[in-house]
């Protein structure tokens, strides 16, 4: 039993006269505790931030408690009098469609609001007035469509070929960010401005939606379930107030919790430098230890004394990592704030920062134990016997505290986790990552114990260097290990995100996309775009909208509002989607099972599905697909499966029907426009070269007004402003992760120069030996330059199997992009990791190297 | 009236160390009785045992058989941590290598064991003590900041200020010159008498060896002679 009689108090003060203001010695634990903690803080805080916000202005962002959408048509007599029985009710509608003032046209996004518009919070123009819906007649028009069309208040302004006058430019709109990704600036008018435009005629591309602020006393959980109820076939889809933000949603599912195990990866590569940093520490300290146990202190007063220590830095490291953590929110909220609602200013989430700090404390115990356990067993005749044999069983001692450290974490980790699974998944392979290092740093102990001697003296003696006891080997496996894998994680995420950029925003996209063209003026679109554009290519294909109902076996079909989850990869259940027909096979497609039908076929309907879609329903040829078409279900037999290149960002169908199943529905026709076409594949490349030019800009904007003035009701999309948006998107997306998982690298790297410095301070005894008996600088530099380049050279290609690894996951499994890593880059940045290893272990012995023998042995 | 009890009684002390073919017998059966009060000087040449039976009686090491007893204390029955509390006050140990906290000053390193005794006004006792060793001007120094002579003088204050039973020197005059030696070594015989203790001092030099009232001399782990004045 350890007996223990020193009082808490005293042996704080012992502790604390030990410990260096400075906290010299310690300064690993504290940067990898600074970091680790910081990070979890940051993650905590940024997401408590987003929740708060949710739940404070959650009613202003939606613009209610519960939005309901549907497509193509306005809510049924039914419908109204449903909501209107839950609350008070807001309605409008959202399509695209075209301004022109003057000769100026602009592509806009039409938002259609009633007079009980916005049901929570104000409208604020530029001018500083707070207001509702605007005036029949007027519009509030954002300040993009007043920059592109030349526009100011009072000035007259044209929408679908329908007159309106600016009544003020908009400065804040209080639902923006629950409209999610939107297609050009906004023009708000009154509810009926539409349908006096005849943008909503049948057929036409436009969402009605309904927000409703329920009566007191009301859940928005229950009154969505209740409409779910009673109009299962209605295609609706809802939205309730605390999932106010589809970006948030999208945040708080993948990327928060991507930032979670970012925060864990970061606290145990944080814990195997705090392991390194306490044993470091407690082993300079040996002296220390054996003198105070010569005069009078148990092991037990050292486990209190040093635990104090210990404690206090963990603390301070922690403190300051909650402070950066804190202080980092705004501006992350800052950089975040177009994707993301998230509360301004400084927040204090209390539950974040204590979780982080629990984190920290518990993982500092955890891999501090050991060190700790075995210095407290440090005999008093360390001082009269230069090396005392290492203690057997420590670890045995160590297993309690370890024990009740790891299951503290992982209920930590359970009780906190949104994804109980994927935390619990990273946890046992952070394990068996370690466990993997452990044992590798043993196999190349015992590898280099046996290993037949050198004759090459140097050789001899760095090979000697990863065995002989006392060596640093298993730490500085570990250590390598988890900081080169850093290295090639980020290296392998940032490539994989540039290629997926590249690859997913097609450079070789039409110019615009054309929505709501008349199907009985087809001819007309192409004769007016050609004469303009002679040598554009038109692409026009039916465009309707629609929601699969149920699917399966005709005899016993699978109704989507029964399932209980939507199956993975089946997104096109969700909600409504764009549905066509065609004769022929579209363009971008190719059969992978079954036939297409003739042309002028006129049997039962057919349907040609996803291939990807089949087989996440376990579809097979001759079941029977259902849709909800404007109110009316229609059922088809899958015909056939198509396999569809996505990256041709052109007319991609995850249905197609044949033409006599769906041609009697009113519908309009979807248009894509390329005023540059390209060879096809079969052309010679040279054929490039002569192609013709872009169209001049004035010659786009000549084709924007024939368009307006021939097709009021059509809509444009310039597909260059949806790319670069698509592209910013995706940056600002790719960006946050590389920021994350710099975190990890920080940490990574901070351990891998700890185990490099603390190997290194060990060697010096030999160092100014070996100098003293004669060897050169040159000699010494060499002897370390082999040991590290053994190990670093090993250790790489580990990094390189587990960094590749865990990025894989993150990229694929996490995010669901592709696998695109830019090897040249992720070997040179690897490359980069072992010259900075090597570089800073050779670095900091060239002062002793520098001094003469006899000055180094004073310094001794 | 009986007389006092011996501050050490050892009877046939045994240490051999490291284990199996690697073992090594370094004490082959000691008897030793040291009375109160008494100083006794350790003699012998290099691996004699003489450090290894220092450290035996000063609980620093257990021996591995035979009977010992400390100030009244059963030494043998005693794990590390009860022999480390066995020491807190009753006894003090100087050596060789000074071996003072380098993190602590001077009169931090002479007040922590007092600390540990839970003696109170350790700080004031502590100062009191390195005025009286001469280094009432050094309390806020460092052992960097010391000379060797200054930092043994550190380190007899902080194996006497507790008052002790018992005082150990191992070789405390091995890392200093000749005059400083002597100094050190009055200094030590004087603050002992003040205190009373009992003083054992392992020694190569028999000049210093011939201040004691006794000298033991050891050979090959055994006592080779024991002469008393």
């Amino acid at each position: 039993m350890t007996a223990t009689s020193l009082p808490w108090s005293t042996a704080w003060t012992i502790a604390r006269r030990d410990l260096s203001a400075r906290f010299k010695g310690l300064r690993l634990l504290l940067v990898c505790l600074f970091l680790g903690v910081g990070a979890i803080a940051a993650i905590g805080t940024l997401t408590g931030a987003i929740e708060r916000e949710l739940a404070g202005r959650g009613r202003a962002i939606l613009g209610g408690d519960v939005e309901i959408a549907v497509w193509q048509r306005a809510a049924s007599a039914e419908e109204t009098a449903a909501y209107s029985a839950l609350g008070t009710v807001s309605g409008g509608t959202r399509m695209q469609a075209m301004a022109t003032a003057g000769e100026l046209a602009a592509p806009v996004e039409l938002k259609a609001v009633d007079a009980n518009w916005p049901l929570v919070g104000r409208l604020r123009l530029a001018d500083g007035r707070e207001v509702g819906a605007p005036q029949p007649g007027t519009a509030w028009i954002a300040q993009g469509a007043a920059d592109r069309l030349g526009l100011s208040p009072g000035s007259p302004v044209s929408v679908g070929g329908q007159p309106l006058t600016v009544a003020g430019i908009i400065a804040e709109e209080p639902d923006r960010l629950s409209e999610g990704f939107s297609l050009g600036p906004v023009v708000i008018v009154a509810a009926g401005f539409p349908q006096q435009a005849g943008l909503t005629v049948p057929g036409a591309m436009y969402r009605s939606k309904y927000r409703i602020a329920l009566d007191p006393g009301k859940s928005p959980g229950a009154a969505v379930k209740q409409l779910e109820q009673r109009f299962p076939s209605a295609g609706l889809t809802f939205r309730t107030r605390d999932k106010a933000s589809p970006g948030a949603e999208r945040f708080v599912s993948r990327m928060g919790e991507f930032l979670v195990l970012v925060g864990l990866a970061a606290l145990v590569i944080a814990g195997i430098g705090i392991g390194g940093g306490v044993s470091s520490y407690l082993e300079a300290r040996r002296g220390s230890i054996a003198t105070l146990k010569v005069l009078g202190a148990t092991s037990g007063d050292i486990a209190r004394i040093y635990l104090l220590q210990l404690l206090a830095a963990a603390l301070a490291g922690s403190l300051a990592g909650l402070i950066a953590g804190v202080a980092i929110t705004p501006l992350l909220g800052e950089a975040l704030g177009t994707l993301l609602p998230v509360a301004p200013g400084f927040v204090l989430d209390w539950g974040a920062l204590a979780r982080a700090t629990a984190y920290g404390l518990l993982v500092a115990l955890v891999f501090a134990a050991t060190p700790l356990v075995a210095a407290q067993a440090f005999p008093a005749m360390a001082l009269m016997r230069a090396r005392v044999t290492p203690l057997a069983g420590v670890w045995k001692r160590a297993l309690l505290p370890v024990g009740l450290g790891l299951a503290a974490i992982i209920a930590l980790a359970l009780v906190t986790a949104a994804q109980v699974m994927v935390t619990l998944t990273f946890l046992g392979g952070a394990a068996a990552m370690l466990a993997l290092l452990g044992l590798l740093g043993w196999a190349i102990r015992r590898g280099a114990a046996r290993l037949p001697r050198p004759g090459a003296p140097l050789l001899r003696a760095a090979l000697a260097n990863l065995h002989r006891p006392g060596a640093q080997t298993g730490a500085l496996v570990t250590a390598l290990g988890f900081g080169l894998s850093a290295f090639v994680l980020l290296a392998a995420i940032q490539t994989s995100l540039e290629g997926n950029i590249e690859r997913r925003v097609p450079n070789q996209a039409p110019d615009y996309f054309v929505l709501d063209v008349p199907r009985d003026r087809a001819e007309a679109f192409r004769v007016e775009v050609t004469r303009i554009a002679p040598k554009a290519q038109i692409s026009l294909v039916p465009a309707l909208r629609g929601a699969i109902l149920a699917y399966g076996p005709p005899e016993r079909m699978i109704r989507v509002a029964d399932l209980k989850a939507i199956p993975d990869d089946a997104w096109p259940l969700r909600g409504e989607r764009g549905l066509t027909y065609a004769e022929t096979l579209p363009e971008g497609s190719s059969l992978t099972e079954g036939k297409w039908w003739a042309k002028d076929y006129a049997g039962p309907p057919l349907v040609s599905v996803d291939a990807e879609l089949g087989q996440a329903l376990g579809l097979k040829l001759g079941d029977t697909l259902t849709i909800g078409l404007l109110g009316v279900e229609r059922t088809a037999t899958i015909a056939s499966f198509r396999q569809i290149d996505w990256d041709t960002m052109g007319f991609n169908y995850v249905l197609v029907f044949s033409p006599n199943t769906l041609a009697d529905a009113p519908h309009n026709l979807a248009a894509t426009i390329d005023l540059t076409p390209r060879p096809s594949a079969g052309e010679p490349a040279a054929a490039e070269a002569t192609s013709p030019p872009p169209a001049p800009a004035s010659g786009r904007g000549e084709l924007l007004r024939a368009l307006v003035r021939s097709f009021p009701s059509s809509s444009v999309i310039e597909v260059g402003g949806i790319l670069r948006d698509g592209r910013a998107l995706l940056s600002q997306m790719g960006a946050a992760i590389l920021a994350a998982a710099s975190v990890a690298v920080l940490a990574g790297l901070a351990v891998l120069l700890g185990a490099v410095a603390a190997a290194r301070a060990s060697r010096t005894y030999d160092n100014v030996i070996l100098r003293v008996l004669g060897a050169s600088r040159r000699q010494l530099l060499l002897l370390q330059l082999a040991e590290y380049g053994v190990l670093a050279l090993l250790l790489a290609l580990v990094a390189l199997g587990l960094g590749s690894g865990l990025a894989w996951l993150v990229i694929v499994q996490l995010f669901e992009f592709d696998w695109l890593p830019h090897w040249p880059t992720v070997l040179t940045v690897l490359g980069a990791g072992l010259a900075l290893v090597l570089g800073f272990a050779l670095a900091g012995s060239l002062p002793l190297l520098r001094a003469k023998p006899a000055q180094a042995l004073r310094e001794l | 009236m009986t007389s006092p009890p011996p501050a050490i009684a050892a009877r046939n002390l045994i240490l051999t160390l490291g284990n199996g073919d690697s073992a090594v017998e370094i004490l082959r059966g000691i008897d030793l009785a040291v009375p109160q009060g008494q100083t006794l000087a350790l003699l012998g040449p290099s691996g004699s045992g003489k450090s290894s039976l220092m450290a035996v009686l000063s609980g620093l090491e257990r021996a591995t058989s035979g009977e010992l007893e400390v100030a009244g204390a059963d030494f043998a029955a005693m794990d590390e941590d009860a022999l480390a509390q066995a020491r807190r006050g009753r006894i003090g140990i100087v050596l060789q290598a000074f071996h003072l906290l380098p993190t602590m000053t001077a009169l931090e390193n002479v007040m922590t064991p007092l600390e540990l005794a839970g003696i109170a006004e350790a700080r004031a006792r502590a100062a009191e003590e390195l005025v009286a060793v001469g280094l009432g001007h050094r309390l806020d120094h460092y052992p960097a900041q010391l000379s060797g002579g200054e930092q043994q003088r550190v380190a007899i204050a902080r194996a006497l200020a507790a008052r002790p039973a018992l005082v150990f020197a191992d070789e405390p005059t091995g890392n200093l010159d000749h005059a400083t030696g002597e100094a050190i070594i009055d200094l030590l015989f004087a603050r002992r008498a003040d205190a009373g203790s009992t003083l054992v001092i392992i020694t190569h030099d028999p000049a210093l060896a011939a201040r004691c009232q006794r000298v033991v001399t050891l050979a090959d782990g055994r006592i080779a002679s024991d002469n008393t004045a």
